[in-house]
């Protein structure tokens, strides 16, 4: 592929290379964000993993309950770090009126919400390599070569449906005091139901169909099965995919109405 | 630079017989005007008037219903990125990044302009010297004000909408901020200003268009406006009771009275009125109090303008006693 650059182009790369600078100066200046987002998945990486030290899951083949909890609490951190920190920080800028200043900028609207999705991308990724540094170090659960096509492609489908749903739903956030309980509502119920904590093997087989429909079952059940000692292949489990990229389209397609909307028209 | 926009380069803007209806609320109702480059423009009127209606729709925020706009020769609706290169605007209230530095942000916002200004000389206009390493979250009322200027006049506009830009200000941050914003003038700009503020646009204002219900109602120089420069003086003082009106000399004016002990005097030669009727006093050893000579205020003008004693009258104030 041979795209052509036009200096313009270029120039609002470099601008977007910026922007992101400025974002991620903004996030870990702001200590309130960076706990709830950051921190807290973490916390609860080290208060499970002291929980059930050497148990084994015996309805998955006696697996260890380490295998199983380190990939449900990187879920959950790439959940944290995207959805919940781009819906609030969303809304946050759109109540306080900096999306409708930036709308009044020559930043075109693309290359803010690139970068600021870009910056997300940043974080993610930092959560995903401490998550996975301190699931092997301190629980002995390391990423399995042959299966790490399977983990990438649930860890990019999960970030890209995760960071558009958390622009999409601002729409839905009547103002920014409201983000983190209607964050929080979506989320939470749902993690219970999705594997993400405990495994939900024993659960009613009603609550379980209910959680294969949410990204958020597909996105701890493909990254838990990416690491199974049992997986043999390269770890891609069909399902969790497709799953995955059908709420890509979704939270693509909320994303872009949230986005198209004017800031400045009265509501 | 591109050239090719503009159709009439002597104005900054063009209003055309503009509208705007929210649903069944018709919020501006057939409003024309046009702002020169280089003029000084305020949007005079009551909370609701309509004004902020129409600087939204200028600044390209909102859509017009109907009528024909004009910003620096381009259509603000279609959203031209040159267009946002050479207009600054400062927003009723807007917040910024709160969590970078007031330097980051003016190196921020410049970052868009392909013309800008330097960083440190724009925060040494809005005199926020002392506080370019402070988080924005942490300025005050008046500095965030001034950082919101700041943020506007990094891209080195051409033209810059003010949208009530000291509403909340005690009067030494007004004072300062019409200074700012006179510099401004100085520097060649046009400035679209809204104020609800009386004193705010005699200060600033080469032309006043007095809004009044969507429309606008009065427009011109300040001290122009609805024919006040026409306007008979007020002269008034207390006469000692032993004196009566009749024992006045002769005195050019359209009229006067005499209530309890205070004489009002109407007349087109304040000059010499004054001069005849204080010297008069001087001769016959007449102590006259309260002596003063009034000419109408703009607020006086506005008033009447848009109806003594309507539901707007009370919302609309002056900032400070206007002393004259």
């Amino acid at each position: 592929m041979s795209a052509i650059a036009t200096p313009l182009m270029k120039r609002d790369l470099g601008l977007v290379g910026w922007q992101i600078r400025y974002e991620q100066r903004a996030y870990w200046r702001n200590r309130g964000r960076g706990v709830f987002t950051f921190v807290f998945p973490l916390m609860f990486l080290v208060i499970f993993g002291a929980l059930d030290k050497h148990a084994h899951i015996s309805s998955r083949g006696g697996i260890s309950y380490d295998t199983f909890f380190v990939p449900g609490i990187l879920a959950y951190g790439v959940i944290a770090t995207t959805f919940v920190n781009m819906a609030i920080s969303t809304a946050i800028l759109r109540d306080q009126g900096v999306l409708k200043r930036m709308q009044g900028t020559p930043l075109p609207r693309w290359a803010y919400v690139a970068a600021r999705i870009g910056s997300t991308l940043v974080i993610v990724m930092l959560m995903t390599v401490i998550t996975l540094a301190l699931g092997a170090a301190a629980y002995g659960v390391h990423v399995r070569a042959s299966t790490l096509p399977g983990l990438l492609i649930t860890l990019a489908l999960g970030t890209a449906a995760f960071t558009a749903l958390g622009i999409g739903i601002t729409r839905f956030i009547p103002n920014a005091e409201a983000a983190p309980v209607v964050v929080n509502l979506v989320i939470l119920p749902l993690t219970f139901i999705s594997s993400i904590w405990f495994p939900t093997d024993g659960m009613p087989t009603t609550l379980i169909d209910i959680a294969k429909l949410f990204p958020i079952r597909a996105l701890a059940d493909g990254l838990q099965y990416a690491f199974d000692p049992r997986t043999v292949g390269a770890g891609i489990k069909g399902q969790d995919v497709l799953i995955l990229a059908i709420w890509t389209a979704v939270g693509i397609f909320l994303m872009i109405r949230f986005l198209r909307h004017p800031q400045g028209e009265v509501r | 630079m591109t050239t090719t926009h503009s159709q009439n380069e002597g104005l900054a803007i063009e209003v055309r017989d503009l509208r705007k209806s929210y649903g069944e609320v018709e919020a501006v109702r057939g409003v024309s005007f046009e702002v020169g480059r280089g003029e000084v423009f305020c949007l005079l009127g009551p909370n609701g008037a309509g004004k902020t209606s129409i600087v939204e729709i200028l600044e390209g925020y909102r859509t017009r219903t109907h009528g024909g706009v004009r910003v620096l020769g381009m259509d603000p609706a279609r959203g031209e990125r040159e267009l946002h290169e050479r207009v600054g605007i400062v927003l009723q209230e807007s917040g910024v990044q709160s969590d970078l530095t007031v330097t980051e942000l003016v190196e921020m916002y410049g970052r868009y302009h392909l013309r800008r200004r330097p960083v440190d000389e724009v925060i040494e206009l809005v005199e926020l010297g002392e506080k370019r390493d402070t988080r924005a979250r942490q300025l005050s009322g008046g500095q965030k004000r001034r950082l919101d200027l700041a943020l506007a006049l990094v891209g080195d506009p051409d033209l810059i909408f003010l949208d009530e830009p000291t509403t909340g200000f005690d009067p030494g941050a007004r004072r300062q901020a019409w200074t700012t914003i006179r510099s401004l003038c100085d520097l060649g700009k046009t400035v679209f200003l809204t104020t609800h503020y009386m004193d705010e646009a005699q200060h600033l204002a080469n032309r006043v268009a007095v809004m009044n219900a969507g429309q606008i109602i009065a427009i011109g120089r300040p001290e122009e406006l609805g024919g006040r420069d026409l306007r008979p003086a007020e002269i008034r003082f207390s006469l000692p009771v032993q004196w009566s009106l009749g024992d006045l000399p002769d005195i050019p004016c359209e009229q006067r009275s005499l209530e309890s002990d205070r004489v009002l005097v109407v007349t087109r030669e304040p000059v010499v009125a004054a001069q005849r009727i204080t010297s008069w006093a001087l001769d016959h050893e007449v102590d006259l109090g309260h002596f003063s000579v009034n000419q109408p205020t703009l607020e006086d003008i506005y008033l009447e303008l848009t109806g003594d004693g309507s539901r707007d009258q009370a919302e609309v104030h002056s900032s400070e006693e206007v002393t004259r």
